[in-house]
């Protein structure tokens, strides 16, 4: 059964893209109706025939997709509006706020004009650029994970409570907005952390770079704390999405808040968060009390408790 | 709109009317058992007309949703998978049925009224 022949290798390109469960048996069906339909054209010449049924039932892609029951969007109809509206949000609150931050560091660097501009274009494009690609992936991988549970709960019920405001500022159900500020907030420090790692924003007198947090940390540390981010707005845009906390993803959150909080506070009050030359350079002479790092750390972990109790309380309603 | 003639128009608009039809007639035509190629013919044949790309994958679903259930038959030389009409989609198509009835009657109606 696996002589080159151009319906084995049809065959081949649909079975591939199916579940492996269902990968022979939607085969040999495919095989044995591709088969009838070519016996039934009665063409003298089979090879013609062949690919003329192959021509009809058209790109293996497609079809495969028919068989798996997947989409064939990136973004279906049922979540395309919300991508939309937190799109619109990202790029007209969030990203102002960066390249305004970055132009007044710069700035404050006493940077001459051009590069000042430069670099405002440059955080304009690559952030702006980021926050598309990620929402878009995010959206993407929703829309698939729901799609295996059924067609498309939860993202349908739009009340009537939703709508704008004429001449008002808009005002959305609250808690579905605050879930979505929250994503946007998590994923700014996310954008914060690893930014101040490449670009070093900090400059000391005699001219060097330094990053803020400590660089020892990206042997270590920051990469559970970057993975919980990560997971926080992950989990944050799945509750807008189905405009509501449930008991799996509250608790899906609270193990993201965790992942997020336990090493942060752990590495504030080791005093391993900043980088060592960094407070040299910004403190002088003054020492940081250690009361600061224990308060801190105390503090990201009430945060954090608080934050995924909340989700659990919002979940049992 | 150039170019745009009616009967593209109303070929267009019957495509989106027909669309739900095709899994009614499937359950309507396989209470014998019946494989894929041969159950398109029948329906081309009915005036049902529908691609393979769309009806094997159809029956796959209507299968797996439990309307039908499925068997490999190996009595011929080429091994064919047979479809037929489960208990569930039997009463599945009783209530298909009805609604039709009532469109038909709905429509009938409306149209009768219209000029």
């Amino acid at each position: 059964m696996s002589t080159n022949t151009l319906t084995e290798r049809y065959v081949h390109e649909v079975a591939r893209r199916i579940p492996a469960d269902q990968r022979d048996d939607v085969a040999d069906e495919l095989r044995a109706t591709i088969a009838d339909t070519i016996e039934a054209r009665e063409s003298s010449d089979p090879d013609a025939a062949e690919r003329e049924v192959l021509t009809e039932m058209g790109d293996p892609f497609r079809l495969a997709a028919r068989y798996a029951d997947r989409p064939l969007s990136l973004i279906g109809p049922w979540l395309y509006p919300t991508y939309i509206r937190l799109l619109t949000v990202l790029l007209s609150t969030v990203l102002p706020v960066i390249v305004v931050l970055t132009v007044v560091i710069d700035v404050l660097d006493g940077n001459d004009a051009g590069s000042v501009i430069g670099s405002g274009i440059a955080a304009l494009l690559t952030v702006g650029a980021q926050m598309i690609a990620w929402l878009t992936v995010m959206f993407a991988v929703i829309e698939r994970v729901q799609h295996r549970d059924g067609p498309a709960r939860g993202a349908d019920k739009w009340t009537p409570d939703d709508l704008p405001e004429l001449r008002d500022l808009p005002k959305p159900d609250k808690q579905g907005f605050m879930a979505g500020a929250a994503a946007i907030w998590n994923a700014f420090l996310l954008v914060l952390i690893v930014w101040q790692h490449t670009a070093e924003p900090y400059r000391t007198d005699g001219g060097d770079r330094l990053q803020v947090l400590d660089p020892g940390l990206w042997s270590g540390w920051i990469w559970p704390i970057l993975a919980g981010l990560a997971a926080l707005v992950a989990l944050e845009l799945v509750r807008v999405a189905a405009r509501g906390w449930t008991r799996p993803l509250a608790i899906g959150y609270a193990l993201a808040e965790a992942l997020f909080a336990l090493p942060l506070a752990w590495i504030l009050y080791r005093h391993e968060f900043f980088d060592p030359d960094f407070l040299a350079a910004v403190n002088g002479d003054w020492t940081t009390p250690d009361a600061f790092y224990t308060v801190a750390a105390l503090g990201v972990l009430a945060v954090s408790a608080h934050e995924a109790v909340k989700r659990f309380r919002e979940a049992r309603r | 709109m150039p170019d745009v003639t009616l009967e593209d128009l109303i070929l267009s608009q019957a495509q989106e009317l027909r669309r739900g039809t095709v899994v009614l007639a499937c359950l309507a035509l396989l209470d014998e058992p019946q494989y894929g190629y041969a159950l398109l013919e029948t329906l081309n044949d009915a005036g049902v007309t529908v691609d393979g790309n769309t009806l094997y994958p159809l029956l796959r679903r209507l299968d797996k949703q439990g309307l039908l259930t499925s068997e490999w038959n190996t009595d011929e030389s080429r091994p064919r998978k047979f479809y037929r009409v489960s208990p569930e989609g039997s009463r599945v198509r009783t209530g298909l049925v009805r609604e039709w009835q009532d469109l038909v009657a709905s429509i009938a109606r409306l149209t009768k009224e219209a000029p």
